[in-house]
């Protein structure tokens, strides 16, 4: 069996918080994820990472949470439960703490999110083609 | 003049192990494996991608005194199992493919496939805490 260093447990927390930032995830999962007991476990992750696991939980759910407001119109209370938080009041307190402004402000200081999809170019011209404006015709159909 | 990349190093905690990984798990193939009692037993071990004969990665043992001293390899140690001691990118023309293959051998992915703007994107890391991210970039061309 080869030795591992505990911090490699810790890392495994680490992780699951990465990956499962959108779920109802709390510190004592991310607690047993490590093998250790909530109040060792906490000490020990911010020995290693310099940073309890609940911040580094909440920030990688804001850090999401931004990219969301960045890249999509989905609104703030759906953004706000896509990163696993419940609370749109605290979401908000805690998105504004960390970035200074609240989610709507930092949308705003973005470009649109339609500005950066990658919609091919098929589908823009289908979709983009203008439809046709004529007088007489219209009129004519119009009085049919 | 001109170069290009041959081989790459990741420190390991355990070649052993790693070798298992890369080559069971991830499914490369041995490159070297040779070890040198003149070097103290140093291993050479190096695996790569079938198919990209030219690249290799070196998984080395992080060494003791008096190559390296006890705490600075203890540092190094530390470092790689916290994930911080580098990554390997690599690129696959189908994500979810790679990622349904992989995951059959008992590979467990830190991220499953998600659409990036750049392609479509997934992590997993080595048993010593290495991350390696494997990724179908988009072509912009196509669309």
């Amino acid at each position: 069996m080869a030795f591992v260093p505990p911090a490699r447990h810790l890392l495994r927390a680490k992780d699951l918080a990465d990956a499962r930032y959108f779920e109802p995830l709390g510190v004592d999962d991310l607690a047993r994820a490590a093998g250790l007991s909530r109040a060792h476990f906490s000490r020990e992750f911010r020995r290693a990472f310099g940073e309890s696991p609940h911040a580094y939980l909440l920030t990688r759910r804001l850090e999401r949470a931004a990219a969301l407001l960045r890249t999509t119109d989905r609104s703030v209370a759906d953004v706000c439960l896509s990163v696993g938080l419940q609370s749109i009041g605290s979401f908000t307190t805690s998105f504004t703490r960390t970035f200074g402004v609240s989610p709507t402000a930092y949308r705003a200081s973005f470009p649109p999110a339609s500005r950066y999809a990658l919609v091919p170019s098929c589908v823009m011209r289908v979709y983009g083609r203008p439809q046709r404006r004529t007088f007489r015709e219209d009129s004519a159909a119009a009085a049919l | 003049m001109s170069f290009r990349i041959a081989t790459a190093q990741l420190w390991v905690h355990d070649q052993d192990e790693a070798l298992k990984f890369y080559t069971e798990k991830v499914g490369m193939e041995v490159r070297s494996d040779v070890t040198m009692p003149e070097m103290g037993d140093f291993r050479w071990l190096t695996v790569g991608p079938a198919g990209q004969d030219d690249v290799a990665i070196v998984l080395m043992a992080i060494p003791g005194p008096p190559v390296m001293d006890e705490e600075t390899g203890e540092q190094v140690r530390d470092l790689v199992a916290k994930g911080f001691a580098g990554t390997i990118f690599l690129t696959t023309d189908d994500c979810h493919a790679a990622y349904e293959e992989l995951s059959s051998r008992g590979l467990e992915f830190t991220e499953a496939p998600e659409e990036r703007p750049y392609g479509i994107d997934s992590s997993f890391r080595d048993p010593s805490g290495n991350s390696v991210r494997l990724t179908q970039v988009r072509d912009l061309a196509t669309l």
